[in-house]
Order: structure tokens, then C-alpha cells, then sequence
């Protein structure tokens, strides 16, 4: 599944970040990394974009990226 | 002996502005949301006896750049001959710091960590063995609190003999082993005195375009495809390099379980709901016009008054009439400066540097982002707009953190229509002192209907795609006192130092011409557009040209040009309707010279020229379209 399909409040591991998209080296460099937790905190409305904890910091990405964020749950 | 220099350099947000102004005063703006510093600035101190150069550098995140303002951070390290390295590591954020911190040692350069923010640390539950974080880095770390100046000292001791990394950039052997030839050829083939021969490699096989593109044309071309099929594109090193600094902060670092008190979720779901989130927005950026306002008005009346009696001493003081008229001016100068610009400027510069302080901005940025994907830009571009209202001159500049070529020049664009707080003191001291408070929110609603429509027009014409935000949100931090009033001095000062004397410059020259009746030359060459078409005063003219060097002449200048003997009389010459066209006109019609030129700086010569044209076109279409809305009303 990616990042979109995430529920608010739960918990994911990121399994892969697919493509190379220009903002990928940033969304690296603040942690979204393959194989780090994360939580989905909010979305905004108006498929505006979404708000992630990391190693707790709180990240907002725009839901074209967050497509290719590919996440799996944790059971 | 040479100077020494020391560059600051860490991640956004990290407190290096906020560390400079501590040791080289207060001279750099700082701004609770990442990309706050965009061009490098420079200070000097003394570490015992020696004079030393400080330089505080925007913020960036790697030093293979993402953004305009990045760039600039890692040019001026390479270019600037920096003799020591200040990493500035926010220590509550320190996995994602050390990856940083990683490449510069790779500089090899004499390096200290300054690690910052330990009292947001300590809240935060992470307790940072200094000692075991400096044996593992092979740096000294220095912990810090840049805001309460803790630790300050002590790191200026230890920059005195700041020494290179003891440790080397090693990776582990599989990979040093796959990037070995890539990097033998580009020790080989390509002479940068800057990056070293690793990191090339390293970059070129992770894609970043300015490194790969150097390595295009050479012979090492297809050892990079080779090193970029074995280590996946660079994942496989991203993968390690990650994995390290988990390492190094696991082993450095012990998370304490807190009481999960969070005030801060409970300020979040409240200010980034999906409903009340705008709700508030739009009643703070409402309050803000309002508290302007209302503290304004009755400050400049008091001037007024002051300078009212001051100029009626002068009639009978002064015989000779071209003097008169010469000190009239310059004394009207100072007033409307003292007395109709400052009791908006201040207060509105105030409010806008606390918000900026506060860490509210990114949260708008979040909220705002799908408004602002139909004008072609994105929520970080919020940043540009909200210091807007302040200046344009940074707001265009604060473009550098986007990433786009088109949502730059969208931004640059929108950013210069937003009235920067001189305009507000046109729309204050004019609108809201003659014709009371409800004609100010409509204007203000009016310019941001303006800059939506103009925004979706704009993404239509110009080509090219913008790349979405990814953008860190900061806790939100309360600003001290001492801080904002800091602030608001170094962006008045501007105002002082250089609108003032030109003001008075300004109402002198026009004291001259006006006595030798030059004016009215310039006025009639005005005349077919703003008396003809707008219905302004014919003398409104020459205050317009003067409003092109400084938007605050606009108003200061206008009772004067008006040949009024104080500025309480401007509604006796002007109706309801010149005022408010006049203002759209004002609000709208060519940024400032300053601003023109940072433009052409960020934009480029041609896009500066098509914003410049553009914002008079639309002055006179949504002006003349004003006038007439209201004489049919
Ligand atoms: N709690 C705490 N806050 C700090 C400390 N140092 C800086 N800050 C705050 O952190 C925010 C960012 O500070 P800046 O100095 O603007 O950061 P910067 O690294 O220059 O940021 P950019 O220019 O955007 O790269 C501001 O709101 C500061 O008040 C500190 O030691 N503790
Ligand atoms: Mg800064």
C-alpha cells in the first residue's frame, strides 16, 4: 500500500520509495527512509497534504509524493 | 596574520542565525520555520585578542542541494576560503543532523559540532552523551542553548584550536569497493578543488545533477552507470549512510520516557483542523489589520497635532517663501514619517515577526498548500507571502526555498502584489483614517481575491511543472520579548536609515518644484491616465513617481503634493471614491526599486520586466474598475 492509503493515528514502515522524483533526496534527509516508522497524524482537506511523525518530527508532504511512499502495517 | 573565517553551517532551523546574533549581534533574522536565512551574512567578534568573521549561511539539509537557497549555503562554503566549519546540530532532531554532519567531516576542513536546542532535547526525553558523541565523530561537540546564549563561550574557546575530523569517510567495504574505480577516474579526469574525490562519486552515483552532469562528458561516464546498477541507484549508500547514524545515535543517545503532556498536539489539532484550522487563520489575519489599525489611528492623530502647530509656527517664523517652503518640506517629511508611517509599521512589523517566531507559518503552509496548488505554487510558498505584508524585498527573496523555476516566478509575482506594510500605511493612514475600519477588510479581501485569480492565470500561462512540498514542521517555540523587538528594529532600521532621509529629500525636492511650478509638467504628462481615465487629482502624479523609490511616499508625500497644510485635510479635496481608487492604484501599480531588483536577481532580467509591466496594467484595470463599481453604487 503508499502513504495515501494510511489511516490517521496508526503506525507504518516504509518499505520503498519509488522513482526518482525531485523532492526524493529531501524527503530522505528528513528520515523518510525504507524501514523507518512512521505515523500518520493528519490530512488536510481538499486532497491537500499529508502530516507524518518521523523519529519524532512532523513532516507535511504533498500527496503526489506521498503516492510513492510505499508503506506496509505493522502488525 | 590572516583573519580567521567560520562559516555556520547546519540544517534549516537549527538555530544558526539565532547562534550568529548571539556572538556577532543582532543582525541576522531568525524565524521559527526552515529556510528563514536565504543569503549568507557576515559579522565579526573576538575570541580572546583575535578578531574573527562569523558567517551565518542559509540552512541545507545536504550539501548536494535541493533549492536556490541551499545552493547559495554550499557556494559560499566552497567559495568563501572558510577556515573552520560550526556544524549547528539541532539536538531533537539529531539521526537526520548527523547525516549532515557526515559529509562535511568529509571536508576534511577543522570542524567543531555545536549542538543546539538541548533544552528542547531534554523536554523531548533525549539525553546526549556529549563526550561518547564526540569519540564517535572524531569532532569536538560543544552542547548549547543558542537562544539563552548557554554555552556560547565555550564554543568560541574551542573554535581556537579546532582541528580536522580524526576520522575518516570510509563506507563499509562492499561499497568502497563498488564506487572504487568511479572514484580513481574522477581523481583522474576531473580537477574541483572543492568537492572531494569521494563525494563526487558518492553524488554522481545518487543523481545529484550537478555532479553526474560534470561526470557526463568524460570517460568515467561509464563507470558511473556501472556504480550506479551495483549500489541501486545510490539507495544501497543512502541505505548505509542511514543506518550509521542510527548507530551512532543509538549508541550516543538514551530516549527517557516522558509524560505525555503534549500541549503541542492539542495547539495542533486545533490550528490544523480541517475546519477550525481556517476558521482561526482568517480571525487572526482579520486581528492583525484590526490591532494595526486601531493602535494606529489615534498615535497619528496625536503627530498630526504636533506637526500641525510646528508648520503654523513656521509660517510665522520664516518670511521668505521659497524657504518656507523648503523647511515646510522637510520638517513635513519627518512628521509624516514619524507621525503616519511608524504607528502602522511598528505594531504590523511587530505581529508579523512574532508569528514568524512562533512557528505558525508552516502550519498555514499545510493548510493552504491544495488553495495554492491552483495558483501554481505550493503551501511553502505561504512563507513569501506572509513576509510580504512585511517587506517585498525578503518575500521575493524567500522565493529561494522553492523549487520550481515556474513557482518562483508565480510566487515572485503574487508576493509583489501583496501590500508590503508601506502600502499598509497607505491603506491605514488614508482608507482607514478618513473612511473607517470597514473600508480596510474589503481592501485587504480584495487584493487576496486579486492575487488567487491572478495565481490561477499565471499557472495556465507558464510552462513547466512544481514539484510538491516536503516540508518540515518545527515545534512551535515561544519568541522572547527581547527577540521580537530585535526583530522589528532590524527591519525598521531600514525604514529609519533609509525611507526617512529620502522622505525628506523627497518633500524638499518637491517643495522646489512645486515653488517653481515644474510639477505641474509632470502632472499633465500624467494627467490623461489618472485624471482622465481614474478620476484622481491631476497632482496625485508626481507622489505616484516617488512611490516607485519608496512605497511609503505614496501617502507621505500626497497632502503635500496636494498643497494642503496638514495631512488631517486630505478628505477635503478628495472624495470617497479618489481615495479608495487611488489606493488599489497604489497597492497594486510597480514594486518599489528595491524590490525590482531583487526580482531581476531572483527571477531573472525579463521576468523582473514582465512583473514590473504586469502589476501597472493591473494598478490601472483593477482601479478604473473600482471607480466605476462605485459610482454605480
Ligand atoms: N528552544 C530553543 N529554541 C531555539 C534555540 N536556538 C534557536 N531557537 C529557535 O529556533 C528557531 C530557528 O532559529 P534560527 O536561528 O532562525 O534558525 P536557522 O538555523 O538560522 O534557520 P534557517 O535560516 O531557516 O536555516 C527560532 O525560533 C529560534 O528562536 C535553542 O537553543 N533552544
Ligand atoms: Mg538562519
Amino acid at each position: 500500500m503508499s502513504l495515501i492509503d494510511a489511516e490517521i493515528g496508526r503506525k507504518y514502515k516504509i518499505v520503498s520509495i519509488s522513482g526518482g522524483f525531485l523532492s526524493k533526496g529531501r524527503l530522505l534527509r528528513l528520515g523518510v527512509t525504507p524501514g523507518s516508522i512512521i505515523e500518520l497524524k493528519r490530512a488536510a482537506p481538499l486532497s491537500g497534504p499529508l502530516m507524518i511523525n518521523v523519529n519524532g518530527s512532523d513532516i507535511v508532504i504533498g500527496r503526489g509524493v506521498a503516492k510513492k511512499v510505499v508503506i506496509e502495517e505493522i502488525v | 596574520m590572516k583573519q580567521i573565517r567560520i562559516a555556520l553551517i547546519g540544517q534549516p532551523n537549527c538555530g544558526k542565525s539565532t547562534l550568529f546574533n548571539q556572538i556577532a549581534g543582532y543582525r541576522s533574522l531568525t524565524a521559527n520555520f526552515p529556510g528563514a536565512t536565504v543569503t549568507y551574512i557576515k559579522g565579526k567578534t573576538y575570541i580572546g585578542n583575535d578578531l574573527v568573521e562569523i558567517v551565518d549561511l542559509p540552512g541545507t539539509y545536504s550539501l548536494s542541494w535541493y533549492d536556490d537557497a541551499e545552493k547559495e549555503a554550499v557556494k559560499a562554503l566552497f567559495s568563501m576560503d572558510i577556515d573552520v566549519i560550526v556544524n549547528i546540530v539541532d539536538a531533537s532532531t539529531l539521526i537526520r543532523s548527523i547525516e549532515m554532519t557526515l559529509e562535511l567531516m568529509c571536508l576534511g576542513k577543522p570542524m567543531v559540532m555545536a549542538l543546539n536546542m538541548m533544552d528542547e532535547a531534554e523536554r523531548k526525553g533525549i539525553i546526549i552523551d556529549t563526550k561518547k558523541l564526540s569519540d564517535a565523530l572524531g569532532i569536538k561537540v560543544v552542547p548549547i542553548i543558542a537562544k539563552k546564549g548557554k554555552g556560547v563561550k565555550e564554543l568560541l574557546q574551542t573554535l581556537k584550536n579546532a582541528s580536522p575530523p580524526t576520522k575518516e569517510c570510509i563506507y563499509s567495504e562492499e561499497i568502497e569497493s563498488k564506487i572504487e574505480n568511479l572514484e580513481q577516474c574522477i581523481g583522474e579526469n576531473i580537477k574541483d578543488k572543492n568537492w572531494p574525490v569521494k563525494m563526487m562519486a558518492i553524488k554522481s552515483i545518487e543523481g545529484f545533477k550537478p555532479i553526474s552532469d560534470m561526470i557526463e562528458n568524460t570517460p568515467c561516464r561509464d563507470e558511473l552507470i556501472k556504480a550506479r546498477k551495483s549500489l541501486d541507484n545510490g539507495n544501497e549508500i543512502e541505505k548505509e549512510r542511514h543506518a550509521l547514524c542510527m548507530d551512532i545515535f543509538e549508541d550516543t543517545s538514551k530516549l527517557k520516557k516522558i509524560r505525555t503532556k503534549n500541549s503541542e498536539e492539542k495547539i495542533d489539532s486545533i490550528l490544523m483542523h480541517p475546519v477550525l484550522g481556517y476558521l482561526v487563520m482568517f480571525v487572526l489575519f482579520l486581528g492583525v489589520f484590526y490591532i494595526v489599525f486601531q493602535g494606529g489611528t489615534p498615535v497619528e492623530n496625536i503627530f498630526i497635532d504636533i506637526f500641525d502647530k510646528i508648520d503654523a509656527f513656521l509660517v510665522s517664523a520664516i518670511p521668505n517663501k521659497l524657504v518656507f517652503s523648503i523647511t515646510k518640506g522637510a520638517v513635513d517629511g519627518i512628521g509624516a514619517a514619524i507621525g503616519i508611517a511608524l504607528p502602522y509599521l511598528v505594531p504590523f512589523l511587530f505581529i508579523i515577526s512574532f508569528f514568524e517566531d512562533v512557528g505558525y507559518l508552516p502550519r498555514v503552509a499545510y493548510l493552504m498548500d491544495s488553495v495554492l496548488h491552483k495558483m501554481g505554487v505550493h503551501g511553502t510558498s505561504v512563507i513569501s507571502f506572509v513576509v510580504g505584508y512585511g517587506c517585498s524585498v525578503p518575500a521575493v527573496m524567500a522565493t529561494r526555498i522553492l523549487k520550481s523555476k515556474k513557482e518562483k516566478i508565480i510566487a515572485a509575482f503574487l508576493a509583489s502584489l501583496v501590500p508590503c506594510s508601506a502600502r499598509s500605511t497607505v491603506i491605514m493612514g488614508l482608507v482607514g483614517y478618513f473612511l473607517g475600519y470597514m473600508y480596510v477588510i474589503p481592501l485587504y479581501m480584495f487584493n487576496l481575491v486579486v492575487i488567487v485569480i491572478s495565481g490561477m492565470i499565471l499557472k495556465r500561462l507558464l510552462p513547466g511543472i512544481s514539484p510538491e512540498m516536503v516540508l518540515d514542521i518545527p515545534p512551535y517555540r515561544i519568541p522572547s520579548l527581547k527577540t521580537v523587538i530585535l526583530k522589528t528594529w532590524l527591519k525598521i532600521k531600514d525604514f529609519v536609515y533609509v525611507a526617512v532621509p529620502l522622505l525628506v529629500a523627497g518633500s524638499v525636492l518637491l517643495a522646489v518644484i512645486s515653488y517653481y511650478h515644474l510639477d505641474d509638467y509632470i502632472n499633465m504628462a500624467f494627467e490623461p491616465l489618472l485624471s482622465g481615465v481614474l478620476g484622481l487629482p491631476a497632482a496625485v502624479g508626481v507622489v505616484l513617481i516617488f512611490g516607485v523609490f519608496r512605497k511609503e511616499l505614496t501617502l507621505l508625500m500626497l497632502y503635500q503634493a496636494l498643497g494642503l497644510s496638514s495631512a488631517a485635510l486630505v478628505n477635503t479635496v478628495m472624495s470617497t471614491q479618489q481615495m479608495l481608487v487611488f489606493t488599489i492604484f497604489v497597492m497594486f501599480y510597480i514594486p518599489c526599486v528595491a524590490t525590482i531588483a531583487v526580482l531581476k536577481r531572483e527571477v531573472g532580467l525579463k521576468y523582473s520586466l514582465y512583473i514590473t509591466i504586469g502589476t501597472f496594467v493591473l494598478a490601472v484595470i483593477l482601479s478604473y474598475f473600482v471607480k466605476i463599481i462605485i459610482s454605480i453604487i
